[in-house]
């Protein structure tokens, strides 16, 4: 390991805790990549993290036909692990947008896509793992590291998003 | 997108003044809303109360990208009026220049003539009614004074004026139609040229807007949010704004804490930071140094955790 990786490697270790102890994050990894300027994480937040507001609307209108709500699986998601003081231009954004896919690597062997929603029904499954994969725009969470080791997280989505309707 | 209507040979006029872009025709401020997605900001308050600035009227002011977009698109033009003025008042040649002031000279006559008649019919006319008052009463013997009556008798007084003033300007006019007319614009010496050769000067962020625009997504001014601007997805008045945008030039360095600060605003006001710019070409031509890469945005809200 060359020293000027190391104050990255402390980053990601700082990010990695925060994840795992305090958002109770499971199956977290560090992940390298040869054309990636640093470190990625990945894992899997305890609730599902992120919804589109279309796939919102979506589910909103599936609920009302089913009349039950339909059980939000959680997703694997990529973490960038940043601190407060640096600076990034938008070439090293694109740069690790355009490293990735979209769906962090465990969750794309479909062995563990474990079939936890299935009492919902055939149709609606269809539709909700149309998000799950070839609807899935790139995104990843930007954790921003202080000084007093606060981690804040931000969404960072690749191209135009729209916001969601809290 | 929208702009494949049978409106699309209008050439809006954008005059540019003291380095602005303005709009005053509201059919072309209409147009270019309703076909080319541009808003823009109304400027225009009224003479009477200048100080009313919530409700704005005509002109529209573009942004300089605004106005860039339409030239482009062949949808406008640009009218430097200043150096309109300046270059076709001194293009005249001396015949012109003659016929021009011979034409005052005429409309001034011209208008004299109405005038004079239209004194000499009311004089007529309040001659005749004196005459009328002034025999029934009979209380003045047949002399009709120039002015007395008129001010001794109450009932005529508001409906005849002194003949004193009258006839002065009726011998004055005679002699005076040497005089000429001066206009207060020179708008009739002036035709309207597109000059749109003129090179607009747009920001940086230009890629930004134009990548924006031709998404269908209206945009105004963003400083009430602290970006560059407000994107909203349609016609602002149907819809709240969806993002901040900031624009950045590609290599450049954008602190983290902007982005964390800009996007907890955004968050806030349930928008998303936008922040986007111009990738540099991939290959550039050889001879040309335009850059003309994708424009790439990214998107950033609060993660809610």
């Amino acid at each position: 390991m060359s020293s000027d990786q190391q104050p990255l490697e402390a980053l990601a270790q700082i990010v990695l805790n925060n994840l795992e102890n305090q958002h109770d994050w499971t199956e977290t990894k560090v992940h390298s990549q040869a054309n990636l300027p640093r470190q990625l994480i990945y894992g899997l937040p305890p609730n599902r993290l992120y919804v589109h507001p279309d796939e919102q609307i979506e589910i909103i209108k599936a609920e009302k036909d089913l009349e039950k709500p339909i059980l939000q699986v959680p997703e694997f998601e990529w973490v960038l692990p940043l601190h407060l003081a640096e600076k990034w231009s938008l070439a090293e954004f694109a740069a690790v947008f355009d490293a990735i896919d979209a769906v962090p690597p465990p969750a794309q062997d479909p062995a563990s896509e474990s079939g936890s929603a299935a009492d919902v029904a055939g149709e609606q499954q269809q539709q909700q793992k149309l998000w799950k994969v070839p609807k899935r725009g790139k995104r990843l969470l930007l954790a921003t590291v202080q000084n007093d080791s606060t981690v804040t997280y931000y969404w960072m989505h690749d191209g135009l998003v729209k916001p969601r309707q809290n | 997108m929208m702009a494949s209507s049978g409106t699309a040979e209008r050439q809006v006029r954008i005059s540019r003044i003291a380095g602005r872009y303005l709009v005053f025709d509201i059919d072309d401020v209409a147009y270019i809303r309703r076909h080319h997605g541009i808003c823009a900001v109304f400027t225009g308050t009224m003479p009477q109360n200048p100080t009313q600035n919530v409700f704005l009227g005509l002109p529209v002011e573009l942004y300089a990208e605004e106005a860039k977009l339409l030239v482009d698109k062949k949808a406008g033009y640009i009218a430097d009026d200043l150096a309109d003025h300046l270059s076709q008042l001194k293009a005249l040649d001396p015949a012109a220049r003659a016929a021009y002031f011979q034409s005052l000279k005429t409309q001034r006559r011209n208008a004299q003539l109405v005038i004079d008649e239209d004194k000499a019919k009311s004089l007529a006319r309040h001659m005749e009614r004196r005459k009328a008052a002034t025999v029934q009463p009979d209380t003045r013997p047949s002399e009709v004074a120039a002015e007395a009556p008129a001010i001794a008798e109450g009932d005529s007084l508001f409906d005849a004026p002194p003949t004193k003033r009258v006839s002065p300007p009726v011998a004055v006019a005679k002699d005076q139609t040497s005089l000429a007319l001066t206009p207060t614009t020179s708008s009739t010496l002036i035709v309207p040229q597109p000059t749109s050769s003129a090179a607009i000067e747009v920001p940086s962020s230009y890629p930004l807007y134009a990548y924006l625009n031709q998404r269908g997504y209206f945009i105004t001014p963003g400083l009430r949010f602290g970006g560059d601007y407000s994107v909203y997805p349609g016609d602002p008045f149907r819809y709240h704004a969806h993002y901040l945008a900031n624009s950045y030039e590609w290599d450049t360095e954008i602190p983290m804490l902007d982005i964390v600060t800009s996007g907890r605003l955004g968050t806030a006001v349930k928008k998303s930071y936008l922040l986007g710019g111009q990738a540099p070409e991939q290959d550039p031509v050889v001879g040309s140094e335009k850059t003309s890469g994708e424009v790439r945005v990214f998107c950033i809200e609060w993660a809610g955790m």
